[in-house]
């Protein structure tokens, strides 16, 4: 591959807002309480940040939220964007932010989003959300929130594959467990199977405990170029590959229901890696819906088209099984704040690699993965991650 | 209430554009007007000024035999906002035209109990407002 940006980058702080119930608190406000806490932990001064990439906030009225959270934090960056690919965001900011810095166009960016879906959102912005979901004039008439899509594509699933409820419902109860483990998770009680199954219907095959929750929240990542990441950490993580793939963006124009672009975007980022998916040792996997996780393991390549049910009632994807997924819980389980989501997921990998992830500890975490997804499957976003022993 | 509140309880009406004109005209007639292209042979739901395989502007409009089966659908029970509190349980469905293209649209009716995959389906369609007839689709017995 053509001078990519293999080993060129690193993520070198992280930090977070509290997340949950936070209410009273602007979206960024929070988003910069998450900056301060990533400069804290690379031992970085404001003034050194001079790229700032973001996602936009439902509960902000900023068109430029990047530029607004500079303006908040009075920096004043030589690059900056808006980023707007739904839940591929936060997957797409860190492989845009890792281009443009082995570009040259900048030396040290901050990727950082937040919202307050869950307090912050006045009934105009509740609209907002609604209606920018889904197609004025050809979906969303008919009544289809976005995740009525994410469900008739786990609907064609379960037709197809024989895939069961109670297959997707063991990812809820799996993240739940991970999740009983994080300080800070918005739910901790340990649910059962059963629990899943017996909760309130919301969009056949999906119940309330399949869904991601509503949250309040900011999360910042630091990324620099490798000559400078080991004057911040003794630990960066290298950004080894970036993929991204956009199939469609209607749902009805999806071109198969029960696989996704993700299969382009993870090759693209397993080759620029050059590893496989045999090869990694930990998962952040945008999990929006159960079964969203279910098609996701498959065309990530962890197991078979068809076969991610069994795989993850055999314990594939947790401690001990072959890909140990979401250890922080997930937006099912530790945080959903909308776009900001994945950013969480980035984090908790980034903590993996570390070695920093205490009882949570995946064992000789050396490889990672991120992928982040979001509109019915529309857009796609792989982030490959490694250990200074990857590079 | 203010003006904002108040169109959350409305549901979202269809806005005609240069390209989707023609489609809503068919439908306050009763028909389903897809776009086939004379160069290539594609046939196309979603409207556009030019061929989405192959970008030819020669598109003719053609009425759809109506005819479909259900590729896959969902019940929703939680409605997306208080416009469709009221509707709620409703089927959306992901229909396979017999010409094609696969579309969006709703069931007649609530007999949940007969909807599977691959199940035929018959257009029908129901005015929303003076303007707008939306395309619904009903079971075949
Ligand atoms: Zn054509």
């Amino acid at each position: 591959m053509r001078d990519s940006l293999r080993g060129k980058v690193a993520i070198v702080g992280v930090g977070q807002s509290p997340t949950g119930r936070v209410p009273g608190r602007s979206p960024l406000d929070l988003t910069a309480e998450a900056t301060l806490n990533a400069l804290a932990d690379a031992n970085m001064q404001k003034a050194e940040i001079d790229g700032v990439l973001t996602g936009n906030a439902f509960a902000s009225s900023f068109h430029r939220f990047s530029v607004a959270l500079s303006e908040y934090l009075n920096i004043q960056p030589s690059y900056s964007n808006t980023l707007q690919v739904s839940g591929a965001t936060a997957g797409a900011a860190v492989n845009t932010a890792a281009a443009a810095i082995h570009a040259g166009l900048a030396e040290t960016v901050l990727v950082a989003c937040g919202d307050s879906l869950l307090t912050g959102m006045t009934p105009d912005m509740a609209i907002r959300a609604m209606t920018e979901s889904r197609d004025q004039q050809y979906e969303m008439p008919f009544g289809i929130p976005v995740a009525n899509t994410f469900a008739m594509t786990a609907h064609r699933h379960m037709k197809q594959y024989g895939t069961t409820s109670e297959q997707m419902a063991q990812v809820a109860v799996t993240f739940r467990e991970h999740a009983s483990r994080t300080p800070g998770a918005q739910k901790t009680e340990l649910i059962t199977v059963d629990d899943v199954m017996n909760s309130k219907m919301v969009t056949s095959p999906y119940h309330k405990l399949d869904c991601s929750l509503i949250s309040d929240g900011a999360a910042a990542l630091i990324l620099t170029s490798a000559e400078r990441a080991l004057d911040y950490t003794d630990t960066p993580i290298y950004i080894l590959g970036g993929g991204e793939y956009y199939s469609h963006e209607h749902i009805f124009l999806m071109p198969e229901l029960t696989q996704t672009g993700a299969v382009q975007s993870a090759q693209k980022a397993y080759d620029m890696a050059g590893i496989s998916a045999n090869d990694i040792d930990v998962a952040g996997i945008y999990d929006c819906f159960t079964g969203t996780v279910l098609m996701m393991l498959e065309d990530l390549g962890f197991c078979k088209k068809g076969e991610s049910g069994g795989f993850v009632e055999d314990g594939q994807i947790t401690y001990g099984g072959k890909i140990p997924t979401n250890t922080h819980g997930g937006m099912l389980s530790y945080a959903h704040p909308g776009i900001p989501a994945a950013w969480f997921h980035f984090i908790e990998v980034v903590r993996q690699l570390r070695g920093s992830c205490g009882e949570r500890q995946v064992s000789n975490a050396e490889l990672g993965i991120v992928h982040t997804l979001g509109a019915g499957f529309s857009t796609q976003a792989t982030t490959i991650l490694g250990a200074g022993s990857t590079r | 209430m203010n003006e904002v509140n108040k169109n959350a309880l409305t549901k979202p009406l269809p806005t005609p554009d240069g390209d989707s004109q023609a489609l809503w005209d068919g439908l306050k007639q009763g028909k389903l007007l897809l776009q086939h292209c004379d160069d290539c042979g594609h046939v196309q739901y979603y409207q556009q000024g030019m061929c989405r395989l192959c970008q030819s502007t020669k598109l003719r409009h053609q009425a759809a035999s109506g005819n479909g089966t259900i590729y896959s659908y969902s019940v929703v029970y939680r409605a997306p906002g208080p416009a469709f509190k009221d509707d709620v349980p409703y089927a959306v469905l992901l229909v396979q035209l017999e010409e094609g293209p696969r579309m969006i649209s709703s069931l007649v009716g609530k007999n949940f109990d007969a909807l599977d995959f691959d199940v035929a389906v018959k257009l029908t369609t129901g005015a929303i407002s003076d303007e707008i007839c939306l395309p619904y689709f009903e079971l075949v017995d």
